[in-house]
Parts: C-alpha cells; structure tokens; sequence
C-alpha cells in the first residue's frame, strides 16, 4: 500500500510543494486553514507529517535557531522523489477518472 | 508578535508538555506552538489564546507524532529509560532473594503489616457497604426527605425529623414536588397475637410510600394495601416471628393502644442496607385517630413537633430543591413568627446523603454518621501507621548491610528510578504477602466485629464481593507503593562513593525521629491494655455492686403465658424450691415500664417506674420496708394498693415514709391508688440511670416472671427437675430459666464489646509495637557485635553488656508509659461518668497491672535478644569480620 496516500495527506504533499523552503509546521497549518478554509489540529497535522516521513514521502531537517519563537529551531520538509511520482500517480487517476466520466462535471449550464 | 514580548505561553502547559515527552526530540514542536500562539495573540484575547496552547498541548500529547517521537529515543543506543518487562522481572527476582536471604526481617515485617492491615480490611469492606446505602431504591435520585435546624437560644440542633405539617402545607400549596410521604415512628407496641406478645416496631406512613421507596410486597396490591384503616404490612421476617409459617394474610393483631390491625400485605424484608428499618406499616390516618395525636392538633404546637415525625418527598428530575427550601422556609418564618423562643429552619436532603451522612438528632433509623466513621478511620490509621513506619524503619536501619549493593548498581549504571523501582517492588511483595495473612485475620473477626456494633447484623454484611477483594487488592498495592518510597527514596539519593565505603549518610535527626515512633506506639499500646483491665473490672465491680436486694441462688423462669397461679401450685411442690414469688420484669437488669402519676391534690403528673409483684417478692429479694406492710396474699385486695420507695416520697415531698402510709395519688388512667407501703431505695433499674420515683403494683395479669429461689445445692437435679413440672403445664413451649446474677450480669454485657474492642485493638498495636522494637534491637545489637565482642575480651561482664543494650530502648518505653497513664485514666474517668450514673472508682491496680503487662512484654522482647549478644563468645563475633 507505499502507493496510497489519503485526501488530508494530499492536501498536505501539495502545501509543502507549494511552500518551497518555507515549508516548516506553522507555516503549513496557516496555509492549509487559509486555502481550504477549515481550522486542523496541530496534532493532526503533524501526525500526518510523521507519516508521510515513514512512507518516505518527505523527508526533513532542522533549522538553525533563531531569535523567534524563543530560540527553538524550525523543522523544515520538503517532498522526496516518492513523494513526487505519488503526487503524480493521484494526479493521473484524477485525470482519468474526470475524463471518462459519463455525467457532465462542467458546471455551466 | 514583538510588542506583546511579555505575554507568554502559559507555564503549566509548558511543563506538562515537557513532562509528557520526557526525552522525546520535541523542540520544533514546542517551537510551532509558541510561534503559533503569538500569532494567535493578534487575532484574540490572552485568555483565548492561552486556551488555545493548552488545546494544542493535548492534542499533540496525544497525537500518533509524539507516539512515534518519544518511541524513537526511547529505543535510541544512548537511551536508558527503556521501561520493559524483563527489568520488571529483574526487580521481582532481586527482589525474592534479598526477601529469602532476610527471612527474619521478611517475617517481621509481613507479620507487622499483615496485623495493621486486617483492621483496614475491616474498615474497607465496611466502607465499600456502607457507600450502597440505599441504592435500592429506583427513584433514588429524587427522593429528598426535610430535615430541621432548630434554634431554641439555648442551643441549636439538627433533626432528622420535621413537623407534620410541613407535609400539608406542601402538598396543597406547593406544586413542584409530586409526592410527599409522612412517616411517624411511634408505631412501637408490645402486639398480641394468639395469646403471645411480642415487640413489633414500624412506622405510620401515608399510603403513596410503596410508590416512593421501593419495598417490594410479596402479597397484596401495592396501590390499595394502605387505603383502609387499620390494614397493617408486615415484613416476612416478623411475620415468621408472630404467625410461624402460616399465612399471615387476613390474619388480626391486637397492637397495643392502637387497637386490633388486619394483615393486609406481606412485604419483603428490606435489605440490609436501608436507613429505615421496620417491621409493620400501617396508614397514617390510624395515628391521626389515636388520642395523644389529637391533643397536638391545635396549629401552633404542631409546628414546634419534631419528635418522630418525618418527611420525605418525591421531586420531578433534574428539581431545583432550593425553590422547595424556600418555600419551606417562608412558610415556617410565617409560622415561628410569634414564637419568642424558637425558631425553626428547613432543609432538603437528598435520600443518598443520609447514611452514612451528617450527625442528625433523631435519625429515623440506622444512624451512620460521620463522626462515628470518621473515629473509626482514626483508629485504622492509628494501627496502620505504625506498622507502615515500622516497615520503613527497618528498611532504612538496614541500610549499612545494603550499601555495597546500592552503591555497585550505582557504579553499573543504575539509575534513581530504577533503584526506586526496585524497593517498592521489594514493600509491594511483602504487602501482597501481608494482605494474604490479614484476609485471613479479617475473616477471623468479621463477624466478631459485627456483633460489638450496634444491631451490626442486621444493617451491615462484611461479606466480600468481587468489588471488595478488587479495593483490598488496590489498597495492599497503595501500603506497598507509600510505604516503600521512603527508604526507596532514601537509597536512590545515596552517594555511589560514601555507599562503596560503607558510611551512612548522616542520620541523626531520623534517629529521634525513629525513637518518637516508638514511644508512640507503646504508648498506644499501653492505653489499649489499660482500657481492657479498667474496663474489666469496671464490669466485675458493677456486678457485685450492692443493687440494694439479693440476687444469690434466684432462678428466674419465663412464664410464657402459663397461668402464675398453676405455676405456683406446680413447682411449690417440688422439694428444692425454698420460696417463690411472681413478677413483671427483670429487676435491675434494663427498663421496667412507667406511669404518669398524680397526687391527689396537684394538677401535674410525675412519671414513675413500675413493676408488678406478688406478696413473696420482697422478702423473696430481701428488700427493707421502711414503714408500712407488704401486699396482702388475697390479690383482689392489692389491686389498688402501691408499695413505693424512698426517691418517690422526695419527690412528692413526704418527710417521713410513715406519713406516706394512706395517703391517696391519681394514676394516668384515673384509677385512684393508696400507698401501704415504704421500701428503702435500691435499684430497680441499670446502674446507668439515676434511682427515681418507683412503686410495687400487684396484678397477676402482668406477671411473666417467676422468682424462685432455689435451696438444693445440686442445680442439676433441681432443673432437670422442674423441667419435668413443667411439662405438664407448658406443653410444647420450652423451658426457659436463667438465674437472676446471669440476667444482671447480662445487662451489663455491653462492657464485652468494649473490652473486645480495645482488646483486639491492643492486640494490634502491641503486636505492631513489639515486632517495631525487635526490629530495632536486632538492627543494634548486629552494628554492635564488634563493639560487645571486643568490651567482653576487655572484661566486660555478660549483665553489663546487656544493661548498656537494654538501656536505651527501657527509656523509651518509661517514657511511653508516663504519657500513656494519665491520658487514658482521664479518658475513662470521662467516660464512666458519661457511661454510668452510679461511677465507680478506678483503682491503682488496674493501672499498675497494665503497666506491668507492658514492661513485661517489651522487656522480654528488649532481653530476647541483647542477652543472647552479650553472652556470645567474643571469639567467634570477633573473628566474623
């Protein structure tokens, strides 16, 4: 099941992608929150992170401390090659599936 | 976020966070929470924010990334807080042969433990029973009963009990409560039934009180077994006692001054844990129809009634009770308001706070309140403590003998918690071993226990459940965790390199503290011994004591319904009966009855004990007439006729008792009665109650007692024979006779109770206290061995050497005594005097021969072991080094 990743774990790949070498945990819930318009636990978040880090989706490093947050040092992620041809491999199935769908998704009447 | 620098993350979730991850990698994570609430400082208020961390705080605690986190560096190669089970058998096996190689100190201290254990035991499954008291009951959430604060300005109190018409007033003014029940508890009569008379107790009740409480009824219809008047409920049990095994339904009792009842219901017996106890029911109206109720009707006396009348009520869910309160409260402000002197204050309580519960006058039945607890936790913990201390104790005096072994582990690598660990392993083993020994005592004395308390077995089951054996578990394993910590503790902060060496850290102060203890204890148990000997012969005393007749070779017989006449004529025959006479009661053993009387020219009636004799009872029991002339042998002559006693003519204000002679008084039910005769004061009741106004009554009719006095010498014979006479009157009923000196003895029978209350208990504590101070000697008399062994080889006699060992521990134990002695004479001094009108001294020697049984025990202890020292070869203790 290495292939399989859920909506949540998703949206959180994306985040990081998005976020270049800013991806660090505040800064993805506070894009998370204000993109998909919903509040998500910290704990929840960073659960998620540990998991994509065993499945060998992301990997990590921590940063240098600073003056912020009281000297203590961000954790920064960013996608590993697996983490990339499973955000591709959902991507294709995405495709597929809109393509052959047989009610029509279009929302213009 | 710079502005608000001095807003911070709040300290306690910091902390918690901290303690939570103990050595887990979490900097970033602490790092996004702080960053995160000063980000959150800007969009809300402090208290938000701040509520907002804690939230974050447990949601990462619990979160699968803190799982995995603090599993990482726990398996980490540098790790040691690794926590598995094969460290846990490590600490069980260490633990099992330091116990087996120590056999003496594993058995001193199991037995110590065990010992001040079974009183707990004793105290947990009364506790764990207590707490289902009245959990039977289905509406048991909305049941509140009224109870009274009263203020007379002489002193305040609280009842149980509430005016009666409370109850009226509520149910036809008020609207929020959908039931109220009026229990009155004067339902106490000696019933008739088929010639027997027996004592039944129950209450009046209204007829909603089966759809309030659940009692079930085994017979009859629970909506109308209360409607008619004069139906009466009966519990199973005192239906077996009136009617045998027949069917009691339909069947009619005679109940005193209440008149002739008809069994309308069989009722279940109500569980053991009820705080109403009765035997019969019966609707509320037959008491508003019984004269003395009728006298109280009058609205403003009936308000100042507190005296046996309760009230309970049935709420909707979820009630407010204090709109009732109110309510209550204002009525009964309108009603006190022209008293002067009184005035009166309602409260609710709830059905599930009365037992155990708050100390209430008049409780309408079994009483548990939290004062007699509370004392009985007291005592637990008296005789707990100790044997915890002492525990301790040794452990921690042992610790020369273990240094080395500390001191290596240390060395190896082993940490505080670990070391911690290992000696609570070590108590908690010896706990559970203990807890094995003191289930055993417990069942030993259970029952025991129950018979000291009051009506123990029939309101209290010490019977262990499930439940029970689970509170004893845990409780053996709380003794063992506390207990252990202290010299867990105390080894796990020792110094590696001192430990190697051997020295003891600096322990002085423990010392006298140590010593404190064990004053401590002997003084304790030198009270318990005390209140065994005083109370002993307080019991010894009482009996000899001159009553004022004689009791010496009188046989009492219970009649039981055979006609006194027939029974005269029958045992008058028989060759070792000397003289009899005929009675009412049990003279000087409890209550006799009583009867208002008046003088003939005053308007107030004087209450005054009564007993139904014959013309043989007062030279039968040598009672001195004083002046006057014994009842006549002719009864109907005596019928009207009183012999009284010398408190009676006091009281009327007669001068001398020859002036008494004729003179006319006026009883409660208007019979007109002549005195012929004055006796010398003697009591006639308990030695407990004060000698007051009596008089001697003649009426065949109350006789249930017969007072023979027996001349045989061979009381075997005698019996055997007069069991034989009374088979041809008695029929099947058995024979029942007791002497006279048992029945008295009997009265006083509750002096057994505590003597085997304080007998147990002094057990306890000595047993706990010896086995401390065995402890301490051998612990001494070990570290000295060198010292004895080298002082002998200087020429040190074998009774000096002892002397030098006994020394220190015979000062703690004079010691113990001096505060002991006159602690516990005040303490019974108060007591008796509390106890027993007629006080009775005590006496030097009971206090001597306490003391004395003490010093023996402890010295004997002390000696067992410091002789066996100073005799031992020094060759031999030497060479041991």
């Amino acid at each position: 099941m290495k292939g399989y990743i859920g909506e949540f774990e998703e949206l959180v790949l994306l985040t990081i992608a998005s976020l270049g070498d800013e991806a660090y945990g505040v800064s993805v819930k506070e894009n998370i929150e204000k993109r998909a318009d919903r509040g998500i636990s910290i704990g929840a978040l960073h659960s998620t992170i540990t998991r994509l880090e065993e499945k060998g989706f992301i990997k990590s490093r921590l940063g240098d401390p600073t003056q912020e947050r009281g000297g203590r040092a961000k954790r920064f992620f960013e996608l590993t090659h697996d983490g990339k041809v499973a955000l591709h491999h959902m991507k294709d199935l995405r495709d597929e599936l809109w393509k052959i769908s047989k009610t029509t998704l279009s929302l213009s009447k | 976020m710079k502005k608000r620098k001095s807003i911070t993350p709040p300290r306690l979730a910091e902390k918690f966070f901290e303690w939570c991850c103990s050595t887990a990698a979490v900097d970033d994570l602490r790092g996004d929470m702080e960053e995160l609430f000063y980000l959150n400082l800007e969009r809300m208020s402090v208290m938000q924010a701040k509520f907002q961390y804690w939230k974050q705080v447990f949601a990462l605690v619990f979160s699968y990334a803190l799982k995995k986190r603090k599993q990482k560096s726990s398996y980490h190669t540098l790790s040691s807080n690794t926590f598995n089970t094969s460290m846990l058998k490590n600490y069980f096996l260490i633990a099992s042969r330091n116990l087996i190689k120590h056999k003496f100190f594993t058995i001193i201290n199991v037995l110590g433990l065990a010992v001040g254990m079974s009183m707990s035991l004793l105290l947990i499954a009364l506790l764990s029973f207590l707490w289902t008291y009245d959990d039977f009951h289905e509406n048991k959430n909305n049941i509140y009963r009224i109870i009274s604060k009263t203020d007379d300005h002489v002193s305040n109190r609280e009842f149980a009990s509430a005016p009666a018409i409370l109850a009226d007033r509520l149910k036809n003014e008020y609207h929020g409560v959908k039931e109220v029940v009026r229990i009155d508890k004067t339902l106490n009569v000696e019933a008739m039934y088929d010639g027997n008379q027996l004592p039944l107790n129950g209450y009046f009740v209204d007829s909603n009180f089966l759809t309030v409480f659940s009692f079930p009824l085994l017979k009859g219809n629970p909506e109308t077994v209360l409607d008619k008047s004069n139906s009466l409920l009966i519990t199973e049990k005192a239906a077996k006692k009136i009617f045998g095994d027949a069917d009691p339904i339909g069947k009619v009792i005679m109940m005193g001054e209440f008149g002739e009842f008809e069994i309308s219901g069989l009722l279940k017996n109500h569980p053991r844990n009820s705080h109403m106890q009765f035997e019969v029911l019966t609707s509320y109206q037959n008491l508003e129809k019984s004269s003395p109720f009728q006298i109280n009707e009058s609205t403003e006396e009936s308000w100042k009634e507190f005296r046996n009348s309760y009230v309970y009520m049935l709420l909707p869910d979820r009630a407010d009770t204090k709109d009732v309160e109110k309510y209550l409260n204002s009525i009964a402000q309108e009603a006190y308001k022209k008293e002067e002197n009184f005035s009166a204050s309602f409260e609710l309580q709830s059905i599930k706070d009365i037992a155990p519960g708050r100390e209430l006058y008049n409780e309408i039945g079994t009483d548990w309140g939290y004062a007699a607890i509370l004392i009985f936790v007291v005592l637990t913990l008296l005789i707990l403590l100790p044997a915890c201390f002492n525990y301790s104790n040794i452990s921690i005096s042992r610790a020369l003998k273990r240094m080395k072994e500390i001191g290596l582990r240390k060395v190896m690598g082993g940490q505080r918690n670990q070391i911690l660990l290992q000696f609570i392993t070590e108590t908690v083993i010896i706990t559970f071993i203990a807890l094995g020994i003191s289930y055993y005592l417990f069942t030993l004395v259970r029952y025991e226990f129950l018979s000291v308390i009051v009506g123990g077995h029939d309101v209290v089951s010490l019977d262990t459940n499930a439940q029970t054996i689970f509170y004893f578990i845990l409780f053996a394993l709380i003794v063992g965790v506390l207990t252990g910590i202290v010299p867990g503790l105390y080894f796990a902060k020792l110094n590696p390199i001192q430990a190697l060496k051997s020295k003891p850290t600096g322990s002085n102060a423990k010392f006298n503290l140590r010593k404190a203890l064990t004053v401590f204890q002997f003084a304790l148990s030198l009270g318990f011994i005390m209140s065994v000997v005083i109370v002993l012969s307080q019991y010894r005393q009482t009996i000899n004591y001159n009553f004022g007749f004689d009791q010496a070779n009188i046989l009492d017989v219970n009649l039981q319904e055979v006609d006194p006449q027939l029974f005269r004529n029958e045992f008058t025959k028989l060759s070792s009966v000397q003289s009899m006479s005929m009675s009412s009661h049990v003279m000087g053993a409890g209550s006799s009855g009583s009867t208002w009387v008046m003088g003939a020219d005053q308007t107030d009636s004087v209450e005054v004990s009564q007993m139904f004799i014959d013309y043989n009872y007062l030279s039968n029991l040598n009672l001195k007439l004083l002046a006057g002339k014994n009842f006549v042998e002719n009864a109907s002559a005596n019928s009207n006729r009183v012999i009284v006693n010398e408190e009676f003519l006091k009281h009327f204000k007669v001068a001398q008792p020859i002036d008494a002679i004729d003179q006319l008084f006026l009883l409660e039910d208007n019979q007109e009665v002549v005195v012929i005769g004055v006796v010398k004061n003697f009591h006639y009741a308990s030695l407990r109650e004060p000698i007051k106004s009596f008089f001697f009554r003649y009426d065949a009719s109350h006789f249930s007692i017969a007072n023979i006095k027996v001349a045989s010498s061979d009381m075997f014979t005698s019996i055997t024979e007069m069991e034989s006479a009374w088979k041809s009157m008695g029929g099947e009923k058995k024979f029942e006779s007791k002497f006279f000196e048992d029945e008295i003895a009997d009265a006083y029978s509750f002096y057994f109770a505590m003597v085997k209350i304080c007998g147990f208990l002094g057990l306890l504590a000595i047993t706990i206290s010896c086995l401390g101070l065995l402890g301490m000697v051998v612990f001494t008399v070990e570290n000295r061995t060198k010292e004895i062994g080298v002082r002998k080889v200087m020429g040190a006699s074998t009774s000096t050497i002892t002397m030098l060992l006994s020394k220190d521990f015979a000062k703690l134990m004079l010691i113990a005594a001096l505060i002991a002695t006159p602690i516990t004479y005040l303490f019974f001094d108060g007591i008796f005097l509390k106890m027993q009108y007629y006080k009775l001294p005590i006496g030097a020697f009971e206090i001597i021969a306490s003391l004395l049984l003490m010093l023996v025990l402890g010295f004997v202890t002390i000696l067992s072991q410091t002789v066996k020292a100073a005799k031992a070869n020094p060759v031999d203790t030497l060479r041991n080094e």
